[in-house]
């Protein structure tokens, strides 16, 4: 008998979290393949609309979708309370599952009447259970949760990035804006990048860092301090860019984000070096190098900003695009799937047989050959496209594209080899 | 790590017996890792009431590591009825960790 106090308010069923890690393996795939298929159009401008559905099936069909995945299992742990509502989980999968293909559907062939604006809405009212869900968990937990807090603020920000982005979709049918789309896209791309993803990577890692590396170290002063220099570059970027104050200023924000990255490096490096499990597995370097690669992007934002006035720099923002989503984005993902989704299956499979009967370790579910293939086509693809948008080269960016499409595949096959795991009888 | 226990012997052999519980994300046996507070045995030897934590509150892998405590001790003291109480006070930290676990995981 086992007296449960904790425990039976924790359990998030598999069965929400499993379709988003679905879903996303797939969007991963379709991202790639629709990137193949356009990859001359990454020798042009940014704002093209085969660029618009990758960009859109990467950040929410493959981002997006798996942190909300990941998010539901990982709530309870950050907030130390049970999930608010399995219903509400559900309601968010189902409402982005249909709403993004639309909505993609609609930027590839630019069609921005229902397709778009119905997938658009369906995605907002996704975001919006996810927000409930977030906002209610973190009610039922722990107060002064800093983890917490990053998590709410950062699903806040992606409401606020989704409903810019429906409103950008709206007026392409009946203009109501005083400017066109172009000069709210960076509103859009920056709110989303940093808001969201930045936000809930550095609240979450901070978090499953030290408790994946059994690190003694703590620092709660210097996540604070992070998450306010975070949220004040955001907040002094919408200043800037609503009163039209003028580029010159754009290096307050880039100045207080790029503090908080340093900052963040600063401390992976304390839990590294306070870690008292010395291994680091193959996962876990894959997204400690993921925080690096921030860095890199932020290197190229301010590049962007300085020449921007002199040039269009276009291949600098589709450079910065591309190291986001395919660099930054999915190296976290590529690592962080196979550190969870094991766990989630071995659970569901050994929950009730651990003690009782010998089992595997829960990385035995995955195949580690096909990890490391997947990481050596994905690194080699994505620093072939990077020469590609470089040299404005349609073949290179054609032979990079077809090596992400080998990885997404082999990332597919290991997913699934770990979800239909059977147990030897 | 230390455990707190009315009947010695008996604790030893649990304690014995935890080891085969793993912490499956940590690879460490719970006994090592210092998640096991107390084991109280009843004096007619059919009762054993162990109070245990977790790495973190909420685990995921909390009912499963729980659940593997509860079924070791039943196989190890036939018929005796287990419960496992699940505490958080006061909370695991890196120090119960034992000097065996310590270079297992620096290994």
């Amino acid at each position: 008998m086992t007296s449960t106090g904790h425990i039976n308010a924790q359990h998030t069923t598999h069965k929400v979290v499993l379709p988003f890690y679905v879903y996303a393996s797939l969007a991963f795939l379709a991202a790639t393949l629709l990137l193949f298929l356009s990859s001359s159009a990454l020798t042009g401008h940014y704002f093209n609309p085969k660029i618009l559905a990758v960009t859109h099936t990467m950040a929410l069909g493959w981002g997006t979708m798996i942190i909300f995945g990941a998010s539901h299992q990982l709530l309870p742990v950050l907030t130390e309370s049970g999930l608010f509502s399995i219903t509400l989980g559900y309601l968010s999968f189902a409402l982005a599952a249909a709403g993004i293909p639309l909505l993609v559907y609609g930027f590839y062939y630019f069609d921005l009447g229902w397709p778009a604006q119905w997938g658009g809405s369906a995605m907002v009212l996704s975001i919006l259970c996810y927000v409930i869900n977030v906002a209610g968990t973190i009610t039922k937990g722990k107060k002064d949760n800093v983890h917490a807090i990053y998590s709410l603020t950062a699903a806040l920000w992606l409401l606020l990035t989704a409903a810019v982005g429906l409103t950008l979709v709206y007026n392409f049918t009946s203009p109501f804006l005083p400017e066109g789309a172009l000069a709210y896209l960076p509103l859009h791309a920056h709110i989303g990048t940093t808001g969201w993803f930045l936000l809930l990577v550095i609240g979450v890692g901070s978090r499953l860092l030290p408790m994946f590396l059994i690190s003694k170290y703590d620092n709660e002063r210097l996540l604070w301090l992070i998450y306010f220099l975070i949220n004040g570059g955001l907040l002094s970027f919408l200043l800037l860019f609503f009163f039209s104050l003028g580029a010159s200023f754009y290096w307050i924000p880039v100045a207080a984000v790029s503090a908080a990255l340093v900052m963040f490096a600063y401390y992976c490096y304390g839990c590294l070096r306070q870690r008292i499990r010395k291994q680091v597995d193959d996962q876990m370097k894959i997204s400690l190098v993921s925080t690096g690669m921030m860095l890199v992007a932020l290197v190229l934002l301010t590049l962007i900003i300085l020449l921007l006035n002199a040039s269009p720099g276009h291949r600098l923002v589709l450079l910065y695009g591309f190291g986001t989503f395919f660099g930054w984005i999915t190296a976290i993902i590529l690592g962080m799937t196979f550190k969870t989704l094991p766990f989630i299956v071995w659970n569901k499979i050994y929950r009730e047989k651990a003690g009782s009967a010998k089992t595997p370790n829960p990385k035995d579910l995955m195949s580690n050959r096909l990890f490391k293939a997947m990481i050596i086509a994905w690194v080699t693809g994505s620093l072939i496209c990077v020469a590609g948008i470089s040299a404005r080269s349609a073949s290179l960016l054609r032979s990079g594209s077809a090596l992400l499409v080998a990885a997404a595949l082999l990332y597919n096959w290991n997913v699934m080899k770990v979800l239909t795991y059977k147990p030897a009888t | 790590m230390s455990v707190v226990t009315n009947n010695d012997l008996r604790c030893t052999i649990a304690l014995a017996a935890l080891e085969n519980v793993i912490d499956p994300e940590i690879g460490l046996n719970v006994v090592d890792l210092g998640l096991i507070y107390e084991i109280d045995f009843d004096e007619g030897g059919t009762g054993i009431v162990v109070t245990m934590t977790l790495s973190t509150p909420f685990c995921p892998m909390g009912e499963s590591i729980t659940g593997a405590v509860e079924r070791v001790l039943q196989d190890t003291f036939t018929g005796a009825v287990v419960l496992v109480k699940l505490t958080f006070e006061p909370p695991w930290s890196y120090e119960r960790i034992s000097e065996a676990g310590k270079k297992f995981l620096s290994a």
